[in-house]
């Protein structure tokens, strides 16, 4: 079986920390990202997921380590942060659809501007990405019209138009219904099969051990653990791997 | 950038306007004109009417026209100097700062020459000397005063800055109401019984007797121990100090205008002073058709103002609100200038807030040209007053408006790669000036009723054209009642066209399905 390190390395996320004053969110956190491959983040609540996403795509300031993006470091004063931003795709636990902008808008407005592409191309592929989320039907629909499913694929949509490198999703069913979470999983597996690169922040352990190539456990701002699916799921060395675990499958089932 | 150069846009348009302001107006010495200031208001000194009858002057800026002994005597002066006459009408309180300022040549308007105007101005020898009355009810005990202990008790009025409200001091005993506004509201006062008599000149009660019979007036100038400084018994022409030539050459017209000339203009004038309507006609019809014109002049001046004051005032506040909003950039020196600009705008938005509109616009007004020699036309400063103030209590709207903004819009725009100026204007400013859109109706309505201040440099706005026809017409419940009415239509269409707008910007209720272009169904777990 091939390993999926044999693939290229596009992010390299080096002994990354970050501080809110004195409150230190993430202490040490090392991991690789390769090309085509899906690697999903679990770990406690507060344990720094969300801002380890929201540092690798900038929102945040890293405090300390190094963000190697195809061997350039993105924290270097001169990096054109933008255009790193727009092929690094992120989807929002909250969705976060532009709400002066209709369903083919959300998905247009990003390649338009940042892009630069026609106006056609950029309906082209909208349409195109609508179609692969299940969305095409409701291209005039303003968000607020929508469910928060339909809001997250379109979401997703508005993400892969800008055919990106890598895209990030902060537990994108986490605010959702219970009867929604699996048609937004139903489009992540989908598009994991297309061979793009997630990075996936999320509390369904079974998505989690069916799509991932490597998952990473995270707490208190560590990586706790780090292993394939098999390993962390079956084969938990850590400690808090395995609370985390058996605290997480007692109410599931 | 496309939205950039719309920006610019908008910028260079207010500063055309700006430089045409300017460049419209003329200093006020313009060689061929006579510009002469009077409240076009204090019959039979001066008063307005709709037509050109009886030799009367267009008043500038209107369409009506000025008449009265002022301008009779006006007209000669100009016609020995070779000049036109320009009546500039304006409000007495503004009269001396119209003159000092430059706005006007000379004042005429049945003005003392008193030592405290004196300080401010020069006056020509008199034009007309005056008695002066207190006038009363015939039945009011007071009318058989012989001393000025008689009116002890008596509850007396003037009108506001005059000589005529300092008189009430010489007579023993007398209560002195508050000073009153204009001639038209004290006979008002009178006629409701409010006051017992207030102290004017002898025109006055000629000219009131001819609508009100039951009027009559106690000499005072004849009463012993009255005393009034000879220059206070006269009227005068103001002139500008400094202004010693037109000063000297006003005086040599005057010489030459015998005391029965004088006599005759004023008889004229108090006949030809505007009569109330015949008690027979319906009064809205009878204000209708006299004053239709001034008052449809009025509402267009004042949405004219209101309308260009809130657009101007929004774009205003939207660049206020915009830069106020900046990120800190990284660069020392570009973060050193963000700052400082930031700071001037809170100065200006404090500033405009924090201040009556009203003084805005007298400061303005009157200041620019006094200091810097610009005579601004005044609806042209009063659209700038408007769009000035307007601007400073958007910027905080507008602030408030992106502030608010949800900050998963701008983390979501930043994500899809959007520089700061691609997320304001596609994403933030959008919502955010949807979300403003109740606050800028509001603004709007505001200045709709706000732009009545600026009577105060003389624009004839609605309330003003209210005010004269009120004064003139002594119609005062019903002309404010009609013009209230006016204001509250206005308003009341005005909020219904903007609920209108809301609902466009904010889309259909409902979206289509695209059906056709594939079957629906295989998802919807949802509705
Ligand atoms: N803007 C912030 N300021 C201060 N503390 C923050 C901020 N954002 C997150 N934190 C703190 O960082 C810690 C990790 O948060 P988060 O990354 O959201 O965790 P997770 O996504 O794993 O639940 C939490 O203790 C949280 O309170
Ligand atoms: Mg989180």
């Amino acid at each position: 079986m091939a390993d999926y390190k044999d693939n290229e390395i596009i992010l390299n996320v080096q002994h990354l920390q970050k501080a809110y004053g004195k409150h230190q969110v993430l202490k040490d956190i090392s991991f690789e990202v390769h090309k085509g491959k899906v690697m999903t983040v679990i770990g406690p609540s507060g344990g720094g997921k969300s801002t380890m996403l929201r540092c690798i795509n900038l929102l945040e300031d890293p405090t300390g380590g190094e963000i190697l993006f195809h061997d350039q470091n993105i924290l270097d004063e001169n990096y054109n942060i933008p255009r790193y931003r727009s092929k690094v795709g992120m989807v929002f636990q909250q969705f976060e659809l532009f709400e002066n902008k209709n369903v083919l808008q959300n998905c247009m407005i990003g390649q338009e501007l940042v892009l630069k592409r026609s106006k056609e191309e950029a309906k082209k592929i909208a349409l195109e990405n609508l179609k692969t989320v299940g969305m095409d039907p409701y291209i005039d629909a303003k968000p607020r019209q929508l469910s928060g499913g339909q809001k997250q694929r379109v979401a997703i949509a508005r993400a892969i138009s800008m055919n990106p490198e890598i895209l990030l999703f902060d537990e994108p069913t986490s605010a959702l219904d219970p009867e929604m979470v699996g048609e937004v999983l139903e489009t992540m597996k989908k598009l994991a099969k297309t061979g793009l690169t997630m990075i996936v922040v999320t509390h369904e352990m079974a998505f989690a051990k069916e799509v991932s190539d490597q998952v990473l456990f995270m707490s208190d701002g560590y990586v706790a653990e780090h292993g394939s699916p098999d390993e962390i799921f079956n084969h938990p060395q850590s400690e808090k791997t395995q609370k985390f675990l058996a605290n997480f499958r007692g109410p599931q089932i | 950038m496309k939205k950039h150069s719309s920006w610019i846009s908008a910028l260079m348009a207010a500063v055309m306007t700006l430089v045409l302001a300017v460049s419209w107006s003329q200093p006020a010495q313009a060689s061929g004109t006579l510009k002469i200031g009077m409240e076009a208001n204090y019959a039979p000194y001066n008063w307005t009417q709709t037509t050109s009858a009886n030799g009367a002057v267009k008043i500038d800026g209107t369409s009506s026209y000025a008449n009265g002994y002022d301008v009779k005597i006006a007209k000669i002066i100009a016609k020995k100097l070779g000049k036109k006459v320009i009546v500039e009408k304006t409000q007495w309180d503004g009269l001396l700062p119209a003159l000092t300022s430059g706005k006007i040549d000379l004042i005429i308007a049945g003005m003392s020459p008193t030592a405290e105007r004196r300080k401010a101005i020069n006056f020509t020898s008199p034009y007309r000397t005056t008695n002066f009355v207190v006038i009363v009810n015939k039945q009011s005990k007071y009318a058989k005063a012989k001393y000025l202990t008689n009116f002890k008790g008596a509850k007396l009025t003037a009108q506001q800055g005059t000589l005529h409200y300092d008189l009430i001091k010489q007579l023993p005993g007398a209560k002195r109401e508050p000073a009153s506004k204009d001639f038209a509201a004290m006979r008002e006062s009178l006629e409701a019984g409010t006051i017992d008599g207030y102290v004017a000149e002898d025109t006055e009660l000629t000219s009131f007797q001819m609508m009100d019979s039951n009027i009559t007036g106690v000499n005072l100038s004849k009463m012993k121990g009255f005393k009034v400084s000879s220059s206070d018994a006269e009227v005068s022409i103001g002139v500008k100090k400094g202004n010693d030539q037109l000063l000297s050459q006003v005086n040599k017209v005057l010489a030459g205008i015998s005391t029965s000339e004088r006599n005759k203009l004023m008889k004229e004038a108090v006949q030809q002073q505007p009569q109330t309507s015949t008690k027979k006609e319906n009064w809205l019809v009878s204000m209708l058709k006299n004053y239709g014109q001034m008052i449809l002049e009025g509402i267009g001046m004042t949405l004219l103002i209101s309308l260009v004051g809130t657009i101007a005032g929004f774009f205003i506040g939207l660049l206020v609100g915009i830069v106020r909003t900046i990120p800190e950039p990284k660069n020392k020196f570009k973060k050193g200038l963000l700052a400082f600009c930031k700071w001037l705008l809170s100065v200006y938005v404090e500033i405009f807030r924090g201040t009556p509109m009203m003084v805005q616009a007298a400061v303005i007004y009157y200041g620019i040209a006094q200091f810097w020699h610009i005579n601004l036309n005044r609806t042209v400063a009063a659209l700038i007053i408007v769009s000035i103030n307007t601007g400073a209590y958007l910027a905080e709207v507008i602030r408030g408006g992106i502030i608010s903004t949800p900050k998963g819009q701008f983390e979501a725009a930043s994500a899809l790669g959007m520089t700061h100026n691609q997320r304001m204007w596609s994403i933030i400013l959008p919502q955010a000036i949807r979300n403003c859109l109740p606050s800028i109706t509001n603004e709007f309505i505001v200045n709709i009723k706000d732009t009545s201040v600026l009577s105060i440099i003389s624009v004839s706005e609605l309330f003003f054209v209210g005010s004269t026809i009120a004064s003139q017409s002594f119609q005062f419940f019903q002309t404010y009642l009609v013009i209230s009415v006016i204001y509250l239509f206005l308003t009341f269409t005005i909020t219904r066209i903007f609920n209108l707008i809301e609902k466009h910007i904010e889309g259909p209720e409902n979206y289509n399905m695209m059906v056709n272009q594939v079957q629906v169904g295989k998802q919807e777990g949802d509705k």
